[in-house]
Order: C-alpha cells, then sequence, then structure tokens
C-alpha cells in the first residue's frame, strides 16, 4: 500500500489489510470487534476516502531529483523504530502461557455492551460528543455560501445595503453603501439567483 | 502450533513502522492519511491482543473508542483536505508547507 | 473425525446453498419479466422452453458469448476488480441464514440447517453489505465515463445513507431478542401455529417497514432507482460493462435482493416458522422459501406500479424521514422492552420465552 503510486490501489490495499485484520481479530476471539472493523472502516472510513479520491481525481506525481535520497534514509530510520519493537518483545520476558483462547467469555457482544454501559459510560458519552463535533466541523467545512443562505431572496425594487454584503472576506466591515437602481442588478451584485417564489400546486 | 502473543506484537509492530514510512514518504495527503489510519490500526491489534491473552474487557472497549475516534477524525480531516483542494488545485504536501496560499 | 465430518458438511452445505440461491436467482430473473409482463398487460417472455422455463438458460448462453468490449482508457485491474467485489460481497452473506430446523439425516445425524453459526452474524450480514459498495464506486470510476462516475457515485451515496436506516430499523428486533444470532432470532419466533410468534405482526411493525424501505433503496431498485434507470443516466455505473462481467452485476443485484429478502424473513417474518414445523422439519425449508419468494414478489409488484424518487428527494427522504422514524422505533422498543410490554406478550403469542430476562 505504501509502495504504490496511484492513491486508488493504495486505498483498495488499505481496504484487503482492514478486513485481514477483521480475520485476525476474530482468530483472537474478539468477533464483535472485528465486525465493527468491518463496518466502520473498511465500510464508512475507507467509502469516504475512496469518494475523495474519485471527487478530486487525484494523479500521480513524480518527486523531485532533490528529494529522492529521503527515501532510503526513512527506510532505515523505520528499520531501527523496528529493530527497537523485535527487542523490547522477544527480550523482556513478560508475556504470560499460552491459553486457550477460543474459550474466553470477554469477546462477546454482551459483555462488550454490559461493559460499555456500566464501567467505561463516561467514555462513552464523550465518544459521542466527540461525533457530535465531528458532524458540526464536517458540515462547517462543506459550506460554500456567504453571509446569505442559499434560499435568499431578493426585494424588488431599487435598494441600498452594505458594502460588506458583496463579499464578506474582502470587504469585511466595510459599511459603505452601494446603490442599486433595479432589482436584477441587486441579484447579480449579491450572487442570489431568480427563483419562483410563486406557491407550487 | 498455536499463535503466539509475541506474533501478534511483532506484526503490530510491522504494520506501525510500514505506517510511519508512508508517513514520511508519501507527498500525496490523502496516501498520509491512509498511512495514519494503518497506524491507528496496527495500535488496536496490539489493544485486542493484548486483550485476548490477558482476559480483560478493557483492551477490546478501548479500541471500540479509537474506531470512534479515527471515524470522527476521518471525516473532519478529508473534509479539511477537501476545502485545502478547492484554494490551491493540488494535493502535495511540500508544495503546502508554508502557511500562504 | 469429527472436524473432518464436520468440514464435508460444511462444504455440502455451502455447495447446495449456492445451487439453490443461483437458480432461483435465476428464475427471479424470470419470474421478474413475466409478472411485469402481467402487470403490464402483455405476455413476458413464454417462446424459449414450456412457459419460458429455459429462459434463464437462455440468457446465460447469450452472456458467455458475447464479445467482451474493454474500454480503452479504463483503469484495467480496477475495471476487471469491480464486478468480482460485488458478486462476491453479495453472496458472502449467504453463509448466516437458517434454512430449516434441526433434521434428522440417515447417514450424518442430525443437522442444523444452517451453514455456520456464530455470535454476531447480524452485524456479519451488515458489515458485507457495505464493502458490496465499493463494488459499485470502482465500476463507476474506472470505466473513464462521465455518465459511469456520476452513476457510480450516486449509487453508492444512496447505499450508504440507506445502510444507516437498514442498521438502525435491525436494532429494534435485536432488542426485543437480546441475541444478534440469527438462528436464535428465528428459534425465538416459534409460536401458535407457528404464525403467532412473528416479529412483524406484534412486536416490530414500524421496525419491518423502515427495514423494507431501506432495503428496497440498498438495492437500488424501483422506486430508489435513479442511479441505474435506463431512461436517466444511460444504465448509470454499468454503462461501459458487457457480456459475463455484465452478468457479473446484473447477478449480484438480484443476488442482494435476495439477501435483504432472507434477511427481512429471518428477523420480522419467523424465518422457517410456520404450523407443523417441528413435527415434519422439512416443512421448515419450504416456508423460508416461500416467505423469500412473497418478498421477491413484492419487489417486482412495486416495480411495476411505483415511479422513481428524483435522486434528492431520495437522499432528503433517507436522511430526514427514514432516520428519525427508526430511531423513535429505537426508543419506542426500548421503552416497551423496559416497561416489560414484550415479555406480557410473548406469554400469549411465543411458545418459547425470550432471551431476554
Amino acid at each position: 500500500m505504501v509502495a504504490q503510486r496511484n492513491p486508488l490501489y493504495s486505498a483498495i490495499s488499505l481496504i484487503g489489510v482492514f478486513i485481514s485484520l477483521a480475520c485476525l481479530y476474530v482468530t483472537l476471539a474478539a468477533p464483535f470487534i472485528a465486525a465493527v472493523q468491518v463496518i466502520v472502516y473498511a465500510g464508512a472510513i475507507m467509502v469516504l476516502v475512496v469518494f475523495v479520491i474519485m471527487l478530486l481525481n487525484v494523479e500521480i506525481a513524480e518527486r523531485p531529483m532533490r528529494l529522492r535520497a529521503l527515501v532510503p534514509i526513512a527506510v532505515m530510520l523505520a528499520a531501527v523504530l523496528f529493530a527497537e519493537a523485535v527487542f523490547m518483545i522477544y527480550f523482556v520476558q513478560a508475556s504470560p502461557a499460552t491459553p486457550t483462547r477460543n474459550i474466553s467469555d470477554v469477546g462477546l457482544t454482551r459483555s462488550i455492551g454490559e461493559g460499555l454501559f456500566t464501567t467505561y459510560l463516561l467514555p462513552f458519552e464523550i465518544t459521542s460528543i466527540l461525533l457530535l463535533m465531528a458532524i458540526v466541523g464536517a458540515m462547517t467545512l462543506a459550506r460554500t455560501g456567504g453571509l446569505l443562505s442559499s434560499r435568499a431572496a431578493v426585494v424588488p425594487g431599487d435598494q441600498v445595503f452594505a458594502k460588506e454584503m458583496l463579499n464578506r472576506q474582502k470587504y469585511i466591515d466595510d459599511l459603505t453603501p452601494v446603490t442599486t437602481h433595479s432589482t436584477e442588478e441587486a441579484r447579480g451584485l449579491l450572487g442570489v439567483e431568480d427563483q419562483d417564489r410563486s406557491p407550487k400546486a | 502450533m498455536t499463535p503466539q502473543l509475541s506474533w501478534y506484537l511483532a506484526l503490530s509492530a510491522v504494520l506501525f513502522t510500514i505506517g510511519v514510512v508512508g508517513v514520511m514518504v508519501k507527498r500525496n495527503v490523502i496516501s498520509m492519511f491512509m498511512c495514519i489510519e494503518l497506524m491507528l490500526n496496527a495500535v488496536n491489534l496490539t489493544f485486542v491482543a493484548f486483550s485476548s491473552f490477558f482476559r480483560d474487557l478493557s483492551g477490546q472497549l478501548f479500541v471500540f473508542i479509537v474506531m470512534t475516534v479515527a471515524a470522527a477524525e476521518a471525516a473532519v480531516g478529508l473534509g479539511i483536505i477537501i476545502a485545502i483542494f478547492r484554494n490551491r488545485e493540488s494535493l502535495d504536501v511540500d508544495d503546502a508547507s508554508s502557511l500562504r496560499l | 473425525m469429527e472436524d473432518l465430518k464436520h468440514l464435508a458438511l460444511l462444504m455440502i452445505g455451502i455447495l447446495v446453498a449456492f445451487t439453490v440461491v443461483m437458480t432461483l436467482v435465476a428464475y427471479t430473473v424470470l419470474a421478474e419479466r413475466r409478472v411485469l409482463g402481467f402487470i403490464q398487460g402483455r405476455l413476458g417472455p413464454n417462446r424459449v422452453g414450456p412457459g419460458g422455463f429455459l429462459q434463464p438458460l437462455a440468457d446465460l448462453l447469450k452472456f458467455i458469448f458475447k464479445e467482451d468490449i474493454v474500454p480503452d482508457k479504463s483503469t484495467r485491474f480496477i475495471y476487471f476488480l469491480a464486478p468480482i467485489i460485488a458478486t462476491v460481497a453479495a453472496l458472502m452473506t449467504m453463509v448466516v441464514y437458517p434454512f430449516g430446523p434441526d433434521v434428522n439425516l440417515p447417514v450424518l445425524g442430525t443437522i442444523r440447517l444452517v451453514i455456520t453459526r456464530f455470535d454476531v452474524a447480524l452485524l456479519y450480514v451488515l458489515g458485507v453489505t457495505s464493502v458490496g459498495v465499493y463494488g459499485i464506486a470502482l465500476a463507476g470510476w474506472s470505466s473513464n465515463n462521465k455518465y459511469s462516475l456520476m452513476g457510480g457515485l450516486r449509487s453508492s451515496a444512496q447505499m450508504i445513507s440507506y445502510e444507516l436506516a437498514l442498521g438502525l430499523g435491525l436494532i429494534g428486533v435485536v432488542l426485543q431478542s437480546g441475541t444478534l444470532d440469527l438462528y436464535s432470532i428465528v428459534e425465538q419466533q416459534a409460536g401458535h401455529l407457528g404464525i403467532s410468534g412473528w416479529n412483524m405482526i406484534w412486536v416490530q411493525p414500524l421496525g419491518f417497514l423502515i427495514y423494507l424501505i431501506a432495503a428496497i433503496a440498498e438495492t437500488n431498485r424501483v422506486p430508489f432507482d435513479l442511479p441505474e434507470a435506463e431512461t436517466e443516466l444511460v444504465a448509470g455505473f454499468h454503462t461501459e460493462y458487457s457480456a459475463m462481467k455484465f452478468a457479473l452485476f446484473f447477478l449480484a443485484e438480484y443476488v442482494n435482493m435476495f439477501t435483504v429478502s432472507m434477511l427481512a424473513t429471518t428477523l420480522f417474518l419467523g424465518g422457517w416458522n410456520g404450523p407443523f414445523v417441528h413435527q415434519l422439519p422439512w416443512l421448515g425449508v419450504f416456508y423460508f422459501l416461500g416467505k423469500v419468494i412473497l418478498f421477491l414478489f413484492l419487489y417486482i409488484w412495486l416495480r411495476g406500479t411505483l415511479p422513481r424518487f428524483r435522486f434528492d428527494q431520495l437522499m432528503a427522504f433517507g436522511w430526514k424521514y427514514l432516520v428519525p422514524a427508526a430511531i423513535f422505533n429505537i426508543v419506542l422498543t426500548a421503552t416497551l422492552q423496559w416497561l416489560g410490554a414484550f415479555d406480557y406478550l410473548a406469554q400469549f403469542l411465543k411458545t418459547q420465552t425470550g432471551f431476554w430476562g
């Protein structure tokens, strides 16, 4: 996944990795976490990533010559990190004897539910607030409208409004009056489209 | 032979270092984001392995929370990426290294 | 020896289930054409074999012998991968449905008519359905055709929106049954004459309705089939696919329909429960398949009758009406469960009490 240059192939490989990890979780007697992994990661987050890749039409870019030397250095540093982890795992004797894992009561949905709603209720509630923050944040980022909502309409006739209504960022706090002499001119300046306000049948 | 705990931890370490290499090496910001998700998953694997071998529930609950946080981070992160792309027309991280447009 | 017998049973089970499902799917295509013809006042295909009986075989031969056109500028790997993902994800859900109660076979002893049974079967089905979205999204992208891309993105957006409503509609059943295991949920729906215990009638009418609407939207059928309607987007995401790959997409759509019908039967209509099913276990298989065929007939009936939603109406309906209705259903079910209404009803309706409590 890291070695592929096309980000869409990377995404597909990552989906494969997530599904394989879900299978590993099943061998570790954690079926609920495995199912949630497939639903959340492979089924929702990666769909989002694939949508973004398709919408933004990302292409493959070549790396300039001066930065080509960084790749072997990165691989060497990563090898150092990996060696450190291997050292900790194999030479520090703290792991228990291998029990039989298949008859464990821990991974069942019932146990997770009981834990989630009794002992770990506070993290659960905070997570729900976090998700709410994420929803509000994503909607704010996706908003392209300016000061006016998308259903705004212009009052017919000539009118006077403050200059900051035209473009919030450019003319911020600029209150000099702008006079328009017809509805079409006002519509054009404010960027409001002509909407049919007659009652629908 | 039955899988040992250290095998799962070694796999997790491998995945984590691959993720780290990816974040350092990749220029496309979406690829970097995917490598970050890979690192999160490596840590998830460690938690689930420990929870299974020590019969402790808190490992799996923490994995649950981590997945939720990753989902929230994915939504907001991709929103930011799209917003940056609208202004710059390029998804290259090296070009975006200074704060000016 | 025990392991070998288990493995052999699994293999036989998979083969039998696969054959049954594929045959039924092939004849569903034929049935759709004939029933649509009946609704529209014409005859469907009736020339190939008596009453059109061999039409699926003719279709299969046509698909095999058709020329396989691959667009020039398409991304080859993803172009070949997309129908595979769609079909595999659609077929993988067959594994957890209980086709019947325990039956006694002469040489193999008592076997349970389900391929495998595990704790989180319902979540597994939801997960695999989520992965099936990729087939459509990648198909739209890899065809290098803006109509395909639009159709693919619209179709995937619709599917992931209604997946949420689908999952939420199922939670009511899970709350009341206390388990995610499909076999247990079916077992708990045993009632007087095999009918009164069904979850749809007394326990979850609103949940059933929500699930049905979400399932029709999830499988991209009328009235939610704007992304693939012929008059709208030139057949949507599978515009550029021909011959066998198109056959795989076609198959995937009908297998998806089959899957959600089987899930609805299992959760809401009592699975293999019916009159006299405990005296005669093989009758359970007929009841199960009969109910699934009823659902398929409902799908075809809706196709012949309803107009289709516009895409923004479709998305607004999914997010603004169906998800709040599903959440209301969950709250209502949880409240009634806490007040003990379901246990009270279960005394009259079910011959076995529920798992919860």
